[in-house]
């Protein structure tokens, strides 16, 4: 398609590279948002955001040398140097049922969010326990947005089953559980997760106005589920009840016309102009970078947080940073040969040890550019990041090992005030 | 009151599926017989603290469970027989505990396979895949549902058709319906495609204009005449019927039409187009609708297994076969004729394998069962190092992939050159790749390549680039992949705190000291069970590279050394003698192939009480030269694929109501 184009691609990237790097300077939070009376404290809104990072951290390079408030970060953890006095790193956590539960990376994935036992299945009955702590936090928190919560990710779902520890390889690449056997679906598509919140708001785009019988044909479809319901067993209705859910959930977002008007009136004139730079960075992406910038597709993904943040759009996200065991070639990054899984296996080689400290601190490098940009939003008397609580962790410590103890978490944010930094 | 502990009841089954209603006689003697034994002998390894193998023997309390893991606790017999377990060191069983324990587990698992079970029949949404050609088939549409809606995972033997793995979630939901939507706009801006599915017309004539003028002089309610419902009709049902899989009902009708006329009737019969406008959201409606987007079948409350009804039978051949909806001739069939009859069944599996669409199946079936979709989707190659691993070659590689097993299947008709034979199916880029000359352009044709390594799913780019690290191949990796998916024998996890594939951190290591530090990894006497099975297996196969291209030295400089010691003492040398070997495996690769397809088949994963259908097509290959006519035939035939098992939960209730 781009063959033969006289640019390389680098200098393309570059040149992307520069004229991408704007900011959400200084901007000014919403009016309407600061008087949202949905709101439970009458402040700004609270959110919530998750980044799971795969394959663990480098044991050594992680934690930070002291306790308290005065620390100086880590090598891994150094990218976050300028939002250190917002940071929660905290230590000797562990996940009680990644214990003796089936070995590898699958279900401690699973249950990162979710702190519960896995079930080992290759298909029947997929069950992680529980339902993960971020849609809980949608139920509350995310009650009244446009979106209760969203996830993204940015590789595909992996495919197949492991078949020496018999278990369905989809535990990998999920951490949020609607229900203890329903994964919600991960968006990895850039121009499908902004379209869907932000497509007709974008200035000098037709908007696509939805469809006038949408309400109708989804009401007949439920009846056609409670006929369906009659003729099936019980094990069967309860599959149905997926899709009886999903309904609800599209028909609550058609019912809730004055949320999305509240939603509409509130994206001010900056945030506008921040979509149309968007849109036109996601064409860009997928013309010159698809499958070939992963910093960039990630940095998209985030940016896309920010403004559903920002906008109000959704206060719960999720965002996998790669499937677990993840086996990405990291060559990218100067001083890394190999594929991430594969260097995660170190075996205490200080050259392989070198690689994944490198890796690590990229999944950080993002993170912080989350949190940068997150904290450069005013929002009341603070930021949109003091009103949000950032997780940002692995379900491992030492790849190498497997090993579920003291795991590499960190929280910033302060929820409005309820986390402090002690 | 009443309704409340009824919901009670229902809800313990949905929580807890291995409740046991009523502990049966079998139960307890299960329990009396096997529990003190298994306290007395295994449960200082095997408890739920440390599940030594993953096992905790004592929470197996119901016979059910014991049967859901029957495949485990036959190996336990045997290792119980073998005087293998309890374990040197460990308290001798006892002559008579052991003649007890061995009978009291044959005795559960005999029972559960005395009466035939064709296991749980779960309601399945369309996969991605078969959504895409539904609507193809239904609609003439292409759409490609594999970019456009949430990516899913996988599950039973490794296939995205299974149940299990099958989630309706809000996002997809959303995504259903603007799919419904576009599709629908498509057809409606294609004319001829359009009036292909909708041969009637209908407009309102100047009288009827007319006349409905009148009529809201004297009322408010919308007009309603018969006229376009019954022309509507003839578009809506049929098309209805084809996507539902199944003979309407009168409420489906009632339904389906009802609508109609309340978009019609409301107000679309003043527009010009008003009459094909409705009938489109119609269709749009069918298409979000969970009978379209579910495959269900109906559930009779009788405790026998029990024949499903011929059109339910049509759909799951045609949903193996075509990877769609059955087309005209197999509803036809289904109708007129018993689908059940093996003569008609036989003649229909054998119309549909010569019928364009059945190399879905191959498309499908041969990328999941070889796992190599994930590896040519995101190649992990490095580029750098690899830059001939191009997109086109990548594409050719996925190619032949498919064509070779659809070639196999449905022409050669013998499965064991799924492992071996001398030919393979290229075009000039594959070609190229693998250095075979005299191929030019880019249609596929099968070429000799007798004596020049390929051959067979083992010299394939794509197989061999699956099982190979982005910078260098990986033997352990081979080896694994072979036992997975070849032989159906994987090893099993590493011990705990060893890392998955321990080779795998030698990402830095040559190529070069990689044999040397194998060797030494299988002195470790926790390493050497496992790896004397992988690491020979990948020996050979080292003359490919991380790409698939064929080499003989190491960075051009030392050779390399292809010859290795197989765990049963046979010495190989090189991909050619290695395919060999294992075509001798033939029981294995037979049993392994079965499960796969019937997993495929069934769209859940094999378990224990599936094992006499396993063995019965296991044999059905082995007696007729691996021949896969035969064997799809017998797979069509067999008993899990014509019968279903009713959900109980329902009777029980109302037996306890009672």
């Amino acid at each position: 398609m781009i063959k033969g184009n006289q640019y390389s691609r680098r200098a393309m990237l570059k040149g992307l590279g520069a004229s991408i790097a704007l900011p959400f300077m200084h901007s000014l939070a919403p009016q309407s948002l600061m008087a949202n009376p949905m709101t439970s404290t009458g402040g700004a809104p609270k959110r919530f955001a998750c980044l799971f990072m795969p394959n663990g951290v480098h044991p050594d390079k992680w934690s930070p040398q002291q306790l308290g408030s005065d620390f100086q970060l880590s090598p891994i953890l150094s990218p976050l140097e300028k939002v250190q006095n917002k940071l929660l790193i905290l230590g000797n956590l562990s996940n009680k049922h990644s214990f003796r539960t089936v070995e590898g990376h699958y279900t401690k994935t699973a249950n990162f969010l979710t702190s519960m036992k896995v079930a080992r299945t290759v298909d029947s009955n997929v069950d992680a326990g529980g339902v993960s702590v971020d849609q809980i936090m949608a139920q509350h928190l995310g009650k009244n947005s446009v979106y209760p919560s969203l996830q993204y990710g940015i590789d595909k779902m992996r495919s197949g089953v492991c078949k020496s520890t018999g278990i369905t390889k989809l535990y990998g690449s999920t951490i949020s559980w609607e229900t203890n056997r329903q994964p919600c679906s991960l968006e990895i598509d850039p121009r499908m997760a902004f379209d869907r919140m932000f497509r007709n708001y974008i200035p000098g785009k037709k908007p696509m106005p939805e469809d006038p019988n949408k309400q109708s044909v989804l009401d007949i479809v439920m009846e056609d589920a409670k006929r369906l319901e009659k003729r099936i067993g019980i094990e069967d209705r309860n599959k149905l009840n997926e899709y009886l859910s999903a309904v609800r959930s599209v028909e609550k977002r058609l019912d809730n016309q004055a949320s999305l008007e509240d939603f509409e009136a509130q994206i001010t004139p900056d945030m506008k102009e921040e979509l149309k730079r968007m849109d036109i960075r996601i064409d860009e992406w997928a013309e010159y970078a698809e499958g070939v910038d992963v910093t960039e597709k990630t940095r998209i993904m985030l940016d896309i947080m920010v403004l559903a943040f920002w906008s109000d759009a959704s206060r719960v996200v999720t965002f996998m940073m790669g499937n677990s065991a993840s086996g990405r070639n990291f060559a990218f990054l100067e001083g890394v040969n190999g594929s991430h899984h594969a260097i995660s296996h170190h075996k205490y080689d200080p050259r392989q040890m070198a690689q994944y400290e490198i890796i690590n601190r990229w999944h950080i490098e993002q993170y912080a550019y989350l949190l940068e940009k997150l904290d450069a939003i005013k929002e009341g008397d603070g930021t949109v990041l003091d009103n949000s609580m950032i997780l940002f962790g692995s379900g491992l410590r030492d790849g190498m090992r497997h090993s579920p103890n003291d795991l590499p978490i960190v929280v910033a944010g302060s929820a409005g005030g309820r986390l402090t930094q002690a | 009151m009443r309704t409340s502990l009824i919901t009670c009841i229902a809800l313990l089954f949905v929580l807890a599926p291995d409740f046991s209603f009523a502990d049966t006689k079998e139960d307890r003697k299960w329990r009396r017989i096997a529990h003190p034994i298994i306290r007395e002998y295994c449960t200082e390894c095997h408890n739920a603290v440390d599940k030594k193998a993953g096992l905790d023997l004592i929470e197996f309390y119901y016979v059910p469970s014991v049967i859901s893991r029957g495949e485990t606790w036959r190996h336990i017999v045997d290792l119980v027989k073998n005087n293998e377990m309890p374990p040197h060191g460990s308290k001798p069983m006892s002559q008579a505990d052991k003649d007890s324990f061995i009978y009291i587990i044959n005795h559960v698992l005999d029972n559960a396979l005395q009466d035939p079970d064709p296991g749980p029949s779960m309601i399945r949404r369309l996969s991605h895949r078969e959504y895409s050609y539904t609507i193809k088939d239904l609609t003439g549409v292409d759409f490609n549902a594999m970019s456009y809606f949430p990516k899913e995972g996988s599950g039973g033997e490794g296939f995205d058709n299974q149940s299990g793995v099958l989630f309706t979630t809000p996002l997809t939901m959303e995504r259903y319906y603007m799919a419904a939507d576009s599709i629908v706009r498509e057809l409606r801006n294609d004319p001829e495609r359009w009036d292909d599915l909708v041969s009637v017309d209908y407009s309102p004539g100047i009288f009827r204009h007319f006349a409905n003028w009148v009529t809201s002089w004297f009322s408010d309610d919308p007009p309603r005449w018969s006229k376009p419902v019954r022309r509507a009709e003839e578009a809506i049902l049929p098309f209805a019927t084809k996507a539902f899989r199944g003979f309407l009902d009168g409420e489906d009708r009632s339904d389906l039409m009802s609508f109609f006329e309340k978009l019609y009737f409301d107000g679309l019969w003043k527009e010009d187009d008003g009459f094909d406008d409705a009938i489109a959201t119609v269709y749009k409606r069918i298409l979000v609708s969970p009978i379209f987007l579910y495959r269900s079948e109906i559930n009779q409350p009788i405790h026998k297994p029990y024949k499903i009804s011929n059109v339910e039978l049509a759909t799951r051949l045609s949903y193996l076969l075509w990877s769609s909806m059955p087309d005209d001739t197999l509803f036809d069939v289904a109708y007129r004729e018993d689908l059940h009859n093996p003569e008609v069944l036989n003649r229909e599996v054998l119309r549909m394998m010569r019928n364009p669409k059945f190399s879905r199946f191959s498309q499908s079936f041969a990328t999941q069962w070889l796992g190599v979709e994930e590896s040519l989707n995101t190649p992990k190659a490095d580029k750098e190092l690899f830059p001939e691993f191009t997109d086109d070659v990548r594409q050719a590689m996925r190619e032949e992939v498919v064509r070779y097993f659809h070639h196999v299947f449905s022409e050669e008709k013998d499965l064991l050159e799924l492992i071996d034979s001398d030919y393979t199916l290229l075009n000039e880029d594959l070609a190229r790749h693998y250095e075979v000359p005299d191929v030019s352009g880019d249609a596929f044709r099968k070429v000799n390549v007798a004596g020049q390594g390929r051959g067979g799913v083992l010299g394939m780019g794509a197989v061999l680039a699956a099982t190979s690290l982005p910078n260098r191949t990986s033997p352990v990796l081979r080896g694994q992949w072979v036992l997975e998916q070849i032989l159906g024998t994987p090893p099993p996890p590493p011990p705990p705190d060893v890392p998955e594939l321990s080779e795998e951190g030698e990402g830095g290591h040559d190529e070069l000291d990689l044999r040397t530090l194998l060797e030494k990894h299988r002195s470790s006497p926790n390493c050497a069970g496992c790896h004397k099975k992988m690491d020979p297996i990948g020996f050979a196969m080292e003359n490919f590279d991380a790409v698939g291209k064929w080499r003989n030295y190491y960075r051009g400089e030392a050779t390399i050394n292809t010859s290795a010691i197989m765990e049963n003492g046979q010495m190989i040398d090189g991909p050619l003698e290695l395919r060999q070997a294992l075509s001798e495996e033939k029981e294995l690769f037979a049993r392994n192939f079965v499960r796969k397809m019937l997993s495929y088949a069934l769209g859940r994963g094999v378990g224990f009480t599936d094992s006499p259908t396993v063995k019965e097509l296991t044999d059905t290959l082995l007696q007729n030269d691996f021949d896969s006519e035969e064997m799809m035939l017998a797979l069509v035939n067999s008993y899990p694929f014509r019968y279903r098992r009713s959900d109980m939960t329902e009777l029980y209730i109302k037996e306890y109501r009672r």
